[in-house]
């Protein structure tokens, strides 16, 4: 079971990214991390992949909304989004097939609930055998909770995305938290995709998913795809 | 005694949770634990008593919407002075509150200790509080404090006879913690847990503790529905018998929904539905009769945890065809109830001559029934249903 993110020259350099793996995405604010999730999401969706989005910046809607508005020619059915933002606005927004309600980026136990609900979801009933995990993102939750809890939190969810055989991508904003706590937080991934402001704009590159991280690339969005130069 | 509502539950713990004592549903994480303590504060409620349900992680607005999707309609009029919601959330993202109690720091274990006495205090009569997340509050305010506290309010409880249920997440907290939320925090512990393999794919709960009755250790299968909360299932029960007895009649009359695969009236396949029964929920299939089918009969007869014999009580030809399918279906050794369907044809033996003529052990209940009318299906799926807990 091997996944790609979608970003050509990166899969090329990995050579696929086995079954069981989770990466975390650390990059500065307006770096584009939410398109580049989005973009790893609709990869795996193009890939015949179910993708789990836990969105706890926006509405679910609006993350539901950046895949139909594009026309995609994906199955919409193969999507789930955990929505952490709509019940902490005091809106009672009804559950929907595609969008599960959690009540707050407090509820790491409902998170975790909405989060297993879709996984059985898309194993024993769509039978796909093959699952994104997203969350975008990890600061949200760490403004609200401790980091030991959110480290419990991802030291059980990880553990899941091992045991699945799925691919797991956490995003954290770079700059918002102290040394201690990404140290703390990296222990629980197996690579990394790192962002940072470059002379022409932003710049990637992966750390821990090929023997020497990879060089820093250039980059743009175009889309649904990213775009690397250089 | 305040009852759970929780199905079989209350048998477990001897009628319900006496006044005084506490209990904590002790989840695994994935699994949907929350629900047990807003179906237990719901019944207590609807039942004449007084609640109070601490809220940690929801705006209290949504927590009403919450007990709706169950079917449980919190802010009926005939509830407003018997349930409140205590707002241990709102001050966490600095948001108003329009309840009664608010706990000014929710992260502040004593700023909590003190909003809850002051319910138990005012709480006219004795009456039940229930946690959404004990987990949530020990994120906040630490373990130990947590743990402090929840012995302190267990012992304030007493004072007022009032009963303390708790929402536990086992997230990996300390095994010391999570040690003494099984042992020695409260009176009992429901064990709410999931089946994996590669993904969490069944739900079962048992108690692990209880310190006022003799403890029955049973584990129990369950599904969370949408109106209507916890019930116990079963994934499977089949229903077999002769040709032309009734299976795919009893199937339907049992069913919510139900679907059939059959030519001209007749089950070529299989008979599917789905029970939802006064608490509990169950899967059916129903096997083909005639002989050329068996081979499909074993198939469909695997990990069946109950069966069905359904016969035609007016056609004793068709009773030894029955006996054998269940040899067929490897049924023996597993509860099995029989249907004595047609029961109206002024020809059908009574179960008690029926039992005379089949070759099956004397344990085996014989209900009479008819099926077309929908008449003594209900009681033989209870009857199996008491069956298939009494194996578990």
């Amino acid at each position: 079971m091997v996944y790609n993110l979608g970003i050509s020259r990166l899969d090329e350099l990995i050579g696929g990214i086995k079954g069981g793996t989770n990466i975390m995405m650390i990059g500065p604010p307006m770096s584009g991390k939410d398109d580049i999730t989005n973009s790893i999401a609709y990869h795996g969706l193009i890939d015949g992949n179910a993708t789990v989005i836990v969105s706890t910046r926006e509405p679910g809607k609006n993350v539901l909304d950046w895949f139909e508005s594009r026309n995609l020619n994906i199955l919409m059915e193969h999507i789930g989004i955990v929505d952490c933002v709509t019940r902490t606005l005091g809106f009672g927004a009804p559950e929907t097939e595609n969008i599960k309600m959690a009540s707050s980026p407090v509820d790491l136990t409902g998170i975790g609930v909405k989060i297993s609900q879709f996984f059985e979801h898309f194993w024993m009933e769509v039978q796909l055998r093959e699952t994104r995990l997203c969350i975008n993102s990890l600061s949200t939750i760490l403004m609200y909770s401790n980091l030991q809890t959110v480290f419990r939190f991802l030291h059980v969810f990880t553990g899941r995305i091992k045991a699945a055989n799925a691919l797991g991508v956490y995003v954290i904003e770079d700059g918002m938290h102290d040394e201690k706590t990404i140290v703390t937080l990296k222990q629980l991934f197996d690579g990394m995709i790192e962002i940072r402001e470059g002379e022409d704009g932003y710049q990637m590159r992966v750390v821990g998913l090929t023997p020497k991280p990879t060089q820093w690339f250039d980059y743009e969005i175009d889309g649904v795809n990213i775009i690397l130069r250089g | 005694m305040i009852e759970t509502g929780i199905p079989k539950l209350d048998g477990y713990l001897h009628g319900g949770i006496p006044e005084g004592n506490s209990l904590v549903y002790y989840a695994y994480p994935g699994v949907d634990g929350g629900v047990f303590g807003m179906q237990t504060i719901f019944h207590a409620v609807s039942g004449g008593r007084c609640g109070a349900y601490i809220a940690s992680s929801t705006d209290p607005r949504m927590i009403r919407d919450q007990f709706m999707e169950f079917g449980w309609d919190m802010g009926e009029s005939v509830f407003a002075d018997r349930f409140t919601i205590v707002d241990a959330f709102s001050g966490l993202i600095g948001a108003d509150s329009q309840e009664r109690y608010v706990v000014p720091e929710p992260d502040n274990i004593n700023s909590l200790t003190q909003c809850i006495k002051q319910v138990m205090e005012e709480m006219p009569e004795p009456g039940i509080i229930v946690f959404e997340s004990l987990s949530t509050v020990m994120d906040l305010c630490g373990e130990k404090e947590t743990l402090d506290a929840v012995l302190e309010w267990n012992k304030y409880a007493m004072l007022y006879d009032h009963v303390m249920v708790y929402n536990f997440t086992a997230w990996p907290y300390s095994e010391e913690t999570l040690l003494q939320v099984k042992g020695d925090a409260c009176n009992s512990v429901v064990s709410v847990g999931g089946i994996s393999e590669k993904v969490i794919f069944g739900w079962y709960f048992g108690l692990l503790k209880l310190d006022w009755a003799e403890m029955i250790r049973k584990w129990v299968l369950f599904k969370i529905l949408k109106p209507g909360g916890v019930r116990i299932y079963i994934p499977k029960i089949l229903v077999t018998g002769p040709f032309d007895a009734g299976k795919s009649t009893v199937v339907h009359a049992l069913s919510n929904r139900a679907v059939s695969v059959d030519r001209l009236g007749t089950t070529i396949a299989l008979d599917h539905g789905h029970i939802d029964h006064n608490g509990f929920a169950a899967d059916v299939f129903g096997t083909p009769g005639q002989e050329r089918f068996d081979p499909i009969v074993k198939l469909l007869s695997g990990e069946a945890m109950g069966v069905f014999l359904v016969l035609d009580s007016a056609n004793a030809t068709g009773f030894a065809r029955g006996v054998r399918m269940l040899e067929i279906t490897e049924s023996f050794g597993l509860p099995v109830v029989v249907i004595a369907n047609k029961q109206d044809l002024p020809e059908a033996l009574a179960p008690e001559e029926i039992k005379t003529r089949l070759d099956i052990p004397e344990s085996v209940p014989i209900l009479p029934a008819v099926a077309a009318d929908s008449e003594g299906v209900f009681e033989a799926f209870e009857t199996l249903v008491e069956m298939v807990m009494g194996v578990n």
